[in-house]
Protein backbone atom coordinates (compact mmCIF):
# COMPACT_ATOMS: atom_id res chain seq x y z
CA UNK A 1 0.00 0.00 0.00
CA UNK A 2 0.68 3.57 -0.85
CA UNK A 3 0.69 4.89 2.46
CA UNK A 4 2.94 1.72 3.93
CA UNK A 5 6.02 3.88 3.36
CA UNK A 6 4.19 7.14 5.27
CA UNK A 7 3.90 5.44 8.85
CA UNK A 8 7.29 4.55 10.07
CA UNK A 9 7.09 7.21 12.54
CA UNK A 10 10.95 6.71 13.44
CA UNK A 11 12.08 7.81 10.13
CA UNK A 12 11.66 11.71 10.94
CA UNK A 13 14.58 11.18 13.59
CA UNK A 14 17.52 9.64 11.10
CA UNK A 15 20.31 11.62 11.22
CA UNK A 16 21.61 11.34 7.44
CA UNK A 17 24.85 13.06 6.12
CA UNK A 18 23.28 15.86 4.07
CA UNK A 19 25.93 15.91 1.15
CA UNK A 20 26.24 12.10 0.79
CA UNK A 21 29.20 10.05 1.76
CA UNK A 22 29.90 8.46 5.04
CA UNK A 23 29.31 9.43 8.71
CA UNK A 24 32.48 10.23 10.10
CA UNK A 25 33.02 12.84 13.24
CA UNK A 26 32.43 15.82 11.63
CA UNK A 27 30.35 14.95 9.36
CA UNK A 28 27.48 17.76 8.19
CA UNK A 29 24.06 16.23 8.69
CA UNK A 30 20.60 16.59 8.40
CA UNK A 31 20.86 17.94 12.27
CA UNK A 32 23.96 20.34 11.76
CA UNK A 33 21.49 21.99 9.25
CA UNK A 34 18.73 22.58 11.70
CA UNK A 35 20.78 23.23 14.04
CA UNK A 36 22.56 26.31 11.74
CA UNK A 37 19.00 27.29 11.25
CA UNK A 38 17.67 27.53 14.35
CA UNK A 39 20.90 29.79 15.66
CA UNK A 40 20.32 31.84 12.39
CA UNK A 41 16.79 32.24 13.63
CA UNK A 42 17.54 33.04 16.94
CA UNK A 43 20.11 35.74 15.40
CA UNK A 44 18.00 37.25 13.03
CA UNK A 45 15.61 38.17 15.97
CA UNK A 46 17.80 39.36 17.99
CA UNK A 47 19.93 41.46 15.79
CA UNK A 48 17.69 42.42 13.40
CA UNK A 49 14.25 43.16 16.31
CA UNK A 50 16.82 45.30 18.24
CA UNK A 51 18.26 47.15 15.44
CA UNK A 52 16.02 49.47 14.92
CA UNK A 53 16.06 50.73 18.80
CA UNK A 54 12.54 52.47 17.88
CA UNK A 55 11.46 53.82 21.43
CA UNK A 56 8.13 52.26 20.30
CA UNK A 57 8.80 48.76 19.21
CA UNK A 58 7.52 47.12 16.16
CA UNK A 59 6.38 43.88 16.22
CA UNK A 60 10.13 42.19 15.73
CA UNK A 61 11.47 44.41 18.00
CA UNK A 62 8.59 43.73 20.52
CA UNK A 63 8.90 40.04 20.00
CA UNK A 64 12.91 40.27 20.59
CA UNK A 65 11.84 42.78 24.12
CA UNK A 66 9.27 40.06 25.15
CA UNK A 67 11.80 37.27 25.08
CA UNK A 68 14.62 39.23 27.18
CA UNK A 69 12.06 40.12 29.97
CA UNK A 70 10.79 36.76 30.21
CA UNK A 71 14.08 35.17 30.61
CA UNK A 72 15.17 37.71 32.64
CA UNK A 73 12.28 37.99 35.26
CA UNK A 74 12.63 34.15 35.05
CA UNK A 75 16.24 34.24 35.98
CA UNK A 76 15.81 37.07 38.77
CA UNK A 77 12.83 35.41 40.01
CA UNK A 78 14.47 31.96 40.58
CA UNK A 79 18.89 32.69 41.25
CA UNK A 80 18.11 36.40 42.65
CA UNK A 81 19.94 39.03 41.64
CA UNK A 82 23.46 37.60 41.57
CA UNK A 83 21.95 35.07 39.16
CA UNK A 84 22.15 37.85 36.73
CA UNK A 85 25.59 36.74 36.14
CA UNK A 86 24.34 33.77 34.09
CA UNK A 87 21.96 35.56 32.34
CA UNK A 88 23.34 35.23 28.54
CA UNK A 89 24.07 31.26 29.37
CA UNK A 90 20.60 30.98 30.00
CA UNK A 91 18.63 32.77 27.28
CA UNK A 92 20.99 30.96 24.79
CA UNK A 93 20.11 27.83 26.29
CA UNK A 94 15.99 28.57 26.36
CA UNK A 95 16.30 30.33 23.11
CA UNK A 96 18.08 27.69 21.62
CA UNK A 97 15.83 24.81 23.07
CA UNK A 98 12.13 26.78 22.15
CA UNK A 99 13.16 27.51 18.37
CA UNK A 100 14.16 24.22 18.18
CA UNK A 101 11.02 22.88 19.36
CA UNK A 102 9.21 24.94 17.23
CA UNK A 103 10.96 24.77 14.13
CA UNK A 104 10.66 21.20 14.10
CA UNK A 105 7.21 21.14 14.61
CA UNK A 106 7.31 22.44 10.89
CA UNK A 107 6.58 19.36 8.39
CA UNK A 108 9.17 17.67 7.05
CA UNK A 109 11.94 19.84 9.17
CA UNK A 110 14.12 17.73 12.13
CA UNK A 111 14.04 18.13 15.92
CA UNK A 112 17.62 19.38 17.18
CA UNK A 113 16.36 18.24 20.45
CA UNK A 114 14.85 14.86 19.72
CA UNK A 115 18.00 13.31 20.28
CA UNK A 116 19.40 12.54 23.41
CA UNK A 117 22.96 13.32 23.07
CA UNK A 118 21.99 17.23 22.17
CA UNK A 119 19.88 16.94 25.40
CA UNK A 120 22.14 15.59 27.45
CA UNK A 121 24.85 17.26 26.74
CA UNK A 122 23.24 20.74 27.29
CA UNK A 123 22.26 19.11 30.70
CA UNK A 124 25.93 18.00 31.43
CA UNK A 125 26.69 21.70 30.60
CA UNK A 126 24.71 23.08 33.47
CA UNK A 127 25.93 20.82 35.76
CA UNK A 128 29.29 21.46 34.78
CA UNK A 129 28.82 25.12 35.04
CA UNK A 130 26.70 24.62 38.40
CA UNK A 131 29.54 22.84 39.75
CA UNK A 132 32.97 24.35 38.26
CA UNK A 133 31.31 27.40 39.23
CA UNK A 134 30.27 26.40 42.98
CA UNK A 135 33.22 25.18 44.00
CA UNK A 136 35.31 27.78 42.77
CA UNK A 137 32.91 30.52 44.13
CA UNK A 138 32.33 28.49 47.48
CA UNK A 139 35.91 26.07 47.69
CA UNK A 140 34.53 23.52 50.02
CA UNK A 141 31.42 25.55 51.54
CA UNK A 142 30.10 24.03 48.13
CA UNK A 143 30.24 20.72 49.17
CA UNK A 144 27.29 21.56 51.99
CA UNK A 145 24.86 21.32 49.13
CA UNK A 146 24.93 17.34 50.19
CA UNK A 147 24.59 18.19 53.93
CA UNK A 148 21.81 19.77 55.27
CA UNK A 149 22.26 20.86 58.59
CA UNK A 150 20.23 19.86 61.59
CA UNK A 151 20.46 15.72 61.03
CA UNK A 152 21.06 12.86 63.10
CA UNK A 153 25.03 12.02 63.27
CA UNK A 154 23.77 8.24 62.69
CA UNK A 155 21.47 9.18 59.83
CA UNK A 156 23.96 11.00 58.02
CA UNK A 157 26.17 9.01 55.87
CA UNK A 158 22.51 8.05 54.35
CA UNK A 159 21.25 11.40 53.96
CA UNK A 160 24.08 12.16 52.77
CA UNK A 161 24.47 9.43 50.04
CA UNK A 162 20.69 10.24 48.76
CA UNK A 163 21.28 13.94 48.38
CA UNK A 164 24.54 12.88 46.23
CA UNK A 165 22.56 10.10 43.85
CA UNK A 166 20.02 12.74 43.97
CA UNK A 167 22.55 15.69 42.64
CA UNK A 168 23.78 12.60 40.02
CA UNK A 169 20.70 11.97 38.52
CA UNK A 170 19.63 15.98 37.80
CA UNK A 171 21.58 15.84 34.45
CA UNK A 172 19.68 12.70 33.56
CA UNK A 173 16.48 13.93 34.45
CA UNK A 174 16.47 17.09 32.93
CA UNK A 175 17.80 15.78 29.25
CA UNK A 176 15.89 12.83 29.34
CA UNK A 177 12.47 15.49 30.07
CA UNK A 178 13.41 17.48 26.82
CA UNK A 179 14.11 14.30 25.00
CA UNK A 180 11.60 12.20 25.19
CA UNK A 181 8.96 14.80 25.06
CA UNK A 182 9.62 15.77 21.68
CA UNK A 183 10.13 12.26 20.83
CA UNK A 184 6.95 11.21 21.93
CA UNK A 185 5.05 14.37 20.86
CA UNK A 186 6.44 13.66 17.50
CA UNK A 187 5.69 10.06 17.03
CA UNK A 188 2.18 10.48 18.48
CA UNK A 189 1.67 13.15 15.44
CA UNK A 190 2.96 10.53 12.78
CA UNK A 191 1.40 7.97 13.91
CA UNK A 192 -2.24 9.70 13.89
CA UNK A 193 -1.24 11.26 10.64
CA UNK A 194 -0.52 7.55 9.60
CA UNK A 195 -4.13 6.53 10.80
CA UNK A 196 -5.79 9.31 8.39
CA UNK A 197 -3.80 7.59 5.34
CA UNK A 198 -4.69 4.45 6.22
CA UNK A 199 -8.13 4.43 7.17
CA UNK A 200 -8.29 6.53 3.99
CA UNK A 201 -7.18 3.80 1.87
CA UNK A 202 -9.34 1.05 3.82
CA UNK A 203 -12.68 1.56 1.45
CA UNK A 204 -15.79 1.79 3.60
CA UNK A 205 -13.87 2.68 6.71
CA UNK A 206 -12.61 5.82 5.07
CA UNK A 207 -15.66 7.49 6.48
CA UNK A 208 -14.43 7.93 9.91
CA UNK A 209 -10.62 9.49 8.48
CA UNK A 210 -11.59 12.87 9.73
CA UNK A 211 -11.81 11.42 13.36
CA UNK A 212 -7.84 11.05 13.47
CA UNK A 213 -7.43 14.17 11.29
CA UNK A 214 -8.98 16.00 14.07
CA UNK A 215 -7.13 14.48 16.30
CA UNK A 216 -3.78 15.70 14.26
CA UNK A 217 -5.30 19.12 14.30
CA UNK A 218 -5.90 19.32 18.32
CA UNK A 219 -2.05 17.56 18.78
CA UNK A 220 -0.81 20.17 17.10
CA UNK A 221 -1.76 23.05 19.06
CA UNK A 222 -0.74 20.67 22.06
CA UNK A 223 2.35 19.72 20.88
CA UNK A 224 3.19 23.77 20.27
CA UNK A 225 2.34 24.15 24.02
CA UNK A 226 4.44 21.41 24.99
CA UNK A 227 7.08 22.81 22.80
CA UNK A 228 7.04 26.48 24.84
CA UNK A 229 6.83 24.69 28.24
CA UNK A 230 9.37 22.15 27.59
CA UNK A 231 12.03 25.12 26.82
CA UNK A 232 10.63 26.96 29.83
CA UNK A 233 10.89 24.39 32.34
CA UNK A 234 14.28 23.56 30.65
CA UNK A 235 15.40 27.54 31.64
CA UNK A 236 13.75 27.09 34.97
CA UNK A 237 16.01 24.24 36.06
CA UNK A 238 18.74 25.54 34.99
CA UNK A 239 18.46 28.52 37.14
CA UNK A 240 17.48 26.51 40.09
CA UNK A 241 20.28 23.86 39.82
CA UNK A 242 22.69 27.45 39.57
CA UNK A 243 21.45 28.82 42.41
CA UNK A 244 22.22 25.94 44.26
CA UNK A 245 25.72 27.02 43.05
CA UNK A 246 25.38 30.81 43.80
CA UNK A 247 23.62 29.99 47.34
CA UNK A 248 24.60 26.68 48.37
CA UNK A 249 23.89 27.20 52.39
CA UNK A 250 20.78 25.33 53.30
CA UNK B 1 -35.39 74.97 45.68
CA UNK B 2 -36.24 71.57 47.00
CA UNK B 3 -35.28 69.93 43.25
CA UNK B 4 -32.01 71.02 43.99
CA UNK B 5 -31.83 69.60 47.41
CA UNK B 6 -33.32 66.54 45.95
CA UNK B 7 -30.34 66.57 43.02
CA UNK B 8 -27.75 67.32 45.71
CA UNK B 9 -28.89 64.30 47.59
CA UNK B 10 -28.67 62.39 44.82
CA UNK B 11 -25.19 63.17 43.55
CA UNK B 12 -24.11 62.35 47.44
CA UNK B 13 -25.73 59.08 46.69
CA UNK B 14 -23.99 58.39 43.40
CA UNK B 15 -20.81 59.60 44.93
CA UNK B 16 -20.86 57.31 47.57
CA UNK B 17 -22.08 54.03 46.01
CA UNK B 18 -19.13 55.00 43.16
CA UNK B 19 -16.67 55.09 45.96
CA UNK B 20 -17.87 51.63 47.42
CA UNK B 21 -17.66 50.38 44.20
CA UNK B 22 -14.45 51.64 43.21
CA UNK B 23 -13.08 49.93 46.20
CA UNK B 24 -14.38 46.75 45.53
CA UNK B 25 -12.95 46.88 42.51
CA UNK B 26 -9.40 47.79 43.57
CA UNK B 27 -9.88 44.64 46.63
CA UNK B 28 -10.83 42.65 43.72
CA UNK B 29 -7.71 43.47 41.94
CA UNK B 30 -5.56 43.16 45.04
CA UNK B 31 -6.83 39.80 45.30
CA UNK B 32 -6.38 38.98 42.02
CA UNK B 33 -2.66 40.27 41.63
CA UNK B 34 -1.77 38.50 44.37
CA UNK B 35 0.85 35.43 44.44
CA UNK B 36 -0.95 31.81 44.22
CA UNK B 37 0.09 30.43 47.31
CA UNK B 38 1.46 27.70 46.04
CA UNK B 39 3.35 28.83 43.42
CA UNK B 40 2.33 28.44 39.24
CA UNK B 41 3.28 25.06 39.10
CA UNK B 42 0.36 23.35 40.93
CA UNK B 43 -1.76 25.90 40.33
CA UNK B 44 -1.93 26.05 36.47
CA UNK B 45 -5.24 23.92 35.73
CA UNK B 46 -4.90 23.56 32.05
CA UNK B 47 -3.40 20.28 30.93
CA UNK B 48 -0.05 20.88 29.72
CA UNK B 49 1.09 22.44 32.91
CA UNK B 50 -0.46 19.33 34.82
CA UNK B 51 1.52 17.31 32.21
CA UNK B 52 4.64 19.09 32.61
CA UNK B 53 4.55 18.99 36.36
CA UNK B 54 3.24 14.92 35.96
CA UNK B 55 6.49 14.91 33.33
CA UNK B 56 9.17 16.37 35.81
CA UNK B 57 7.68 14.07 38.92
CA UNK B 58 8.46 11.27 36.86
CA UNK B 59 11.52 11.81 35.03
CA UNK B 60 12.96 13.02 38.58
CA UNK B 61 11.21 9.82 40.04
CA UNK B 62 13.06 6.95 37.90
CA UNK B 63 16.04 9.11 37.08
CA UNK B 64 17.15 8.59 40.97
CA UNK B 65 16.57 4.87 40.72
CA UNK B 66 18.61 4.66 37.32
CA UNK B 67 21.53 6.05 38.73
CA UNK B 68 21.21 4.17 42.52
CA UNK B 69 21.14 1.11 40.14
CA UNK B 70 23.87 1.74 37.98
CA UNK B 71 25.88 3.36 40.80
CA UNK B 72 25.13 -0.04 42.80
CA UNK B 73 26.51 -2.16 40.00
CA UNK B 74 29.48 -0.50 39.15
CA UNK B 75 30.51 -0.43 42.71
CA UNK B 76 29.63 -3.68 42.79
CA UNK B 77 32.19 -4.96 39.63
CA UNK B 78 34.87 -2.72 41.21
CA UNK B 79 34.61 -4.64 44.58
CA UNK B 80 33.33 -7.99 43.60
CA UNK B 81 30.74 -7.55 46.19
CA UNK B 82 27.93 -9.22 43.67
CA UNK B 83 24.74 -8.45 44.85
CA UNK B 84 25.14 -6.14 47.83
CA UNK B 85 25.52 -3.00 47.36
CA UNK B 86 23.04 -3.04 44.04
CA UNK B 87 20.60 -3.90 46.52
CA UNK B 88 21.93 -1.17 48.93
CA UNK B 89 22.35 1.43 46.15
CA UNK B 90 18.65 0.44 44.82
CA UNK B 91 17.16 1.35 48.08
CA UNK B 92 18.93 4.73 48.47
CA UNK B 93 18.23 5.52 44.82
CA UNK B 94 14.06 4.97 45.49
CA UNK B 95 14.73 7.12 48.63
CA UNK B 96 16.39 10.03 46.38
CA UNK B 97 14.09 9.61 43.81
CA UNK B 98 11.07 10.14 46.59
CA UNK B 99 13.01 12.35 47.83
CA UNK B 100 13.16 14.61 44.62
CA UNK B 101 9.63 14.25 44.20
CA UNK B 102 9.05 15.69 47.87
CA UNK B 103 11.25 18.19 46.72
CA UNK B 104 9.09 19.40 43.76
CA UNK B 105 5.80 19.12 46.01
CA UNK B 106 7.08 21.65 49.24
CA UNK B 107 8.87 24.30 47.11
CA UNK B 108 7.79 24.54 43.65
CA UNK B 109 10.16 26.11 41.58
CA UNK B 110 8.26 28.51 39.99
CA UNK B 111 9.05 31.98 38.99
CA UNK B 112 7.52 33.67 42.31
CA UNK B 113 10.10 32.31 44.63
CA UNK B 114 12.13 35.65 45.33
CA UNK B 115 11.52 35.45 49.33
CA UNK B 116 13.42 32.17 49.64
CA UNK B 117 16.43 33.51 47.59
CA UNK B 118 17.97 36.02 50.09
CA UNK B 119 19.80 33.90 52.33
Amino acid sequence: MAAAQGIDPIHQFEVLPLFGGQMGTATFTNASLFMVIVVAAISFLMIVGTSGRALVPGRLQAAAEMAYEFVASTVRGTAGESGMRFFPFVFSLFMFVLFSNLIGLIPYTFTVTSQIIVTFAFAALVIGIVIVYGLYKHGAHFLHLFVPSGVHPVLLPFIVLIEIISFVSRPISLSVRLFANMLAGHITLKVFGGFVAMLLGAGAYSVIAPLPLAATVALTAFELLVAFLQAYVFAILTCVYLNDAIHPGH
Amino acid sequence: MSDKGRNDEDDAALRARLESLSRQLAQKKEGASAPPPVGSDLTGGNVGRAMTLGFRVMSEFVAAIIVGVVLGWQFDVWLGTAPALLIVFLALGTAAGFWNVYRIATQPTGPKRAGDNTK
